[in-house]
């Protein structure tokens, strides 16, 4: 895991260094042109470009690691104090979304499998084909259209409260883009969970399970479901990375203080310093979730535990 | 790509395994037109592939960038379909010179992640052990970074237009071809006519051409076709969010993205270019579904 975060990394700075002109013309523009000599030097110096390419790598992983992400070029405030302040509503966004996203999902697919053509069924397929087939920022700007048009509910009326400030408020501000969000996963979460279900239905030891008499309710969720959870598992970790993905536009369309507005606003303002630490903030969060849903296989399959 | 080829297939395309390519491939365009995903997806993207060939020709009924200054927002109607946005222009007509400007960039993108994917795949499949690790360990880095992330962070570093848009699509997919690609070829090279031409000692062009590649072709198309998929959500999302090529070029996201603060008076400024990016997209997905159901003999009805 700490190879593939420091091979991400090495990623994202070389893609971020193919970069025509460098941060000291983006950041300062025409005027970058006035200064003498001695001023680039020492801006360079400032910044840090200028040294050679390895060196500047390893000072800027060894920045990160001891916690300091450099000072963005346009707001002049520390990186660290940006992050800090968008990533627990971005966190915030991508849990609440999760959840939605499973409760839809498995829901729908484990009712769907147990009654395959049946109206909940249909309606779940139906559920996942829009889910899958419509994109989030079009579902987004739907959403908040129609909240305007039938209750004069603007999410970008009032400023984000926090969780701990004003949890009423914030619910109401988190819901709809975390819901916009959930029906992309739960979409593929519950296909994931129907096929599996099924597939498990089938098996002898479910018939047994009914054939001793168990309720129809403790055979579906003991016998089938936890034996069907595995690939809903790693499903759920694959839509994690749309998920982060997805928070990006999300944000953008509901107004969010979010680490994916922060990127989108950092990109158009080539304010690279930010760029760098969002992209790898967002994708150490993936690998980091790969490997917790890696060690959840083994809490939920006993056989994987014992295989260890 | 459409019916036509379809009802041209000869009855007899039974033995798969010895048949000629070309009866083969032509039971593959039945198999595809009998699974109804595939059809359905066959139908949605003739639609939109011909509406976009024809405006790229020039046969829309109004200039896309027209600005009729009298003919300000009005409603869908005989003259204008779609009706016309905040400029005037002819909402029709932009739809569908968007649709071809995605489909390029989307076409160009899949060009660029099937061809460096697949070849990096069928390299780490067919090649020895130390080539396939620093293929596959540069793969799984790729793939830590969600792909749209990877595509925001090319853009980043190139700037917004048509061919960046494109690069850092196709960037973002390479980690799929590779990953799709190598699996069977791992499992071709062991199999019995590959090894038996290693016998008769063919040389490893003609085995990965000849013997190998067409094998994975199958699954290749169906990844095409998701991927295509794919990139025009991902080219949408790119525009939506101001970082696809700038204007005047037609733009779908960018219309979604124009249209938030309009659609409340003028609904068909969203509804039009978001029915066609899902038409696109479901289209395709579709069509790769239906793909996969043709090439698959568990799932291929006879």
């Amino acid at each position: 895991m700490l190879l593939t975060l420091f091979g991400v990394s090495v990623i994202i700075f070389v893609v971020l260094r193919l970069l025509p002109g460098n941060a000291l013309t983006s950041s300062l523009g025409v005027s970058a042109g006035l200064l003498s000599h001695a001023q680039i030097v020492a801006l360079n110096h400032y910044y840090g470009i200028g040294e050679p390419v390895v060196q500047q790598y390893l000072s800027w992983l060894h920045a990160i690691v001891t916690g300091n992400l450099g000072v963005s070029l346009t707001s002049r405030t520390s990186v660290a104090s940006l992050v800090g302040s968008a990533l627990p509503v971005t966190f915030e966004l991508a849990i609440v979304a999760m959840v939605l996203g499973l409760i839809i999902g498995v829901v729908f697919g484990v009712f769907g499998a147990r009654r395959p053509g049946r109206a909940v069924d249909i309606s779940g397929q139906t559920v996942a084909v829009i889910g899958l087939g419509v994109p989030s920022f079009i579902i987004g700007t739907g959403l908040v259209t129609a909240l305007a048009a039938l209750f004069q509910y603007f999410p970008s009326s009032e400023p984000f409260a926090s969780l701990a400030g004003d949890p009423w408020l914030n619910f109401q501000q988190i819901i709809f883009p975390a819901f916009t969000l959930s029906l992309g996963i739960g979409a593929a979460i519950m296909r994931t969970t129907r096929a599996s279900v099924l597939e498990v239905s089938g098996q002898n030891y479910v018939r047994t399970a009914r054939g001793k008499g168990l309720p129809r309710r403790s055979v579906t969720w003991k016998h089938i479901f936890l034996n069907a959870f595995i690939p809903v598992l790693t499903m759920s970790g694959i839509q994690l990375g749309y998920l982060l993905g997805g928070t990006v536009i999300i944000e953008q369309v509901f107004v969010l203080p979010g680490l994916g507005r922060m990127l989108v606003t950092a990109i158009n303002g080539r304010d690279y310093p930010v760029v760098q630490s969002v992209a790898l903030i967002f994708a150490a969060g993936f690998v980091v979730v790969n490997m917790l849903v890696d060690v959840l296989y083994a809490v939920i399959d006993p056989r994987i535990r014992a295989a260890r | 790509m459409s019916a036509v080829g379809v009802g041209s297939a000869p009855a007899e395309a039974r033995g798969d395994l010895d048949a000629a390519p070309l009866t083969a491939r032509q039971g593959l365009l039945r198999a595809l037109w009998r699974s109804k995903n595939g059809r359905i997806g066959l139908v949605l993207v003739g639609i939109v592939v011909a509406g976009a060939i024809s405006a790229a020709l020039g046969g829309t009924p109004y200039d896309p960038q027209f600005q009729n200054a009298s003919a300000l927002l009005q409603a869908p109607s005989w003259g204008h379909p779609f009706g016309t946005d905040q400029f005037g222009r002819d909402i029709f007509s932009l739809v569908f010179a968007g649709l071809g400007v995605s489909f390029e960039i989307a076409a160009v993108s899949v060009l660029i992640a099937a061809g460096i994917g697949s070849i990096a795949g069928v390299i780490a499949g067919f090649l020895g052990k130390w080539t396939s690790a620093v293929i596959m360990r540069t793969t799984d880095m790729l793939f830590a970074i969600p792909a749209i992330l990877l595509a925001l962070i090319v853009v980043a570093a190139l700037g917004a237009g048509w061919r960046n848009s494109a690069i850092a699509i196709g960037v973002g997919y390479i980690p799929i071809f590779v990953r799709v690609v190598r699996g069977p070829v791992l499992t071709l090279r062991e199999s019995g006519y590959v090894l038996a031409g290693r016998v008769l000692g063919f040389s490893r062009r003609r085995l990965l051409f000849r013997h190998i590649l067409p094998n994975v072709s199958g699954i290749l198309a169906v990844q095409v076709s998701l991927a295509l998929a794919w990139s025009i959500l991902a080219d949408a999302s790119l525009s939506f969010l101001g970082l696809g090529p700038p204007p005047p070029t037609a733009s779908l996201g960018e219309m979604v993205s124009q249209s938030g603060s309009l659609a409340q008076l003028a609904w068909w400024t969203l509804a039009f270019p978001s029915i066609a990016i899902i038409v696109a997209v479901i289209g395709f997905n579709l069509l790769g579904d239906g793909l996969r159901d043709a090439i698959d003999p568990r799932t291929r009805k006879r």
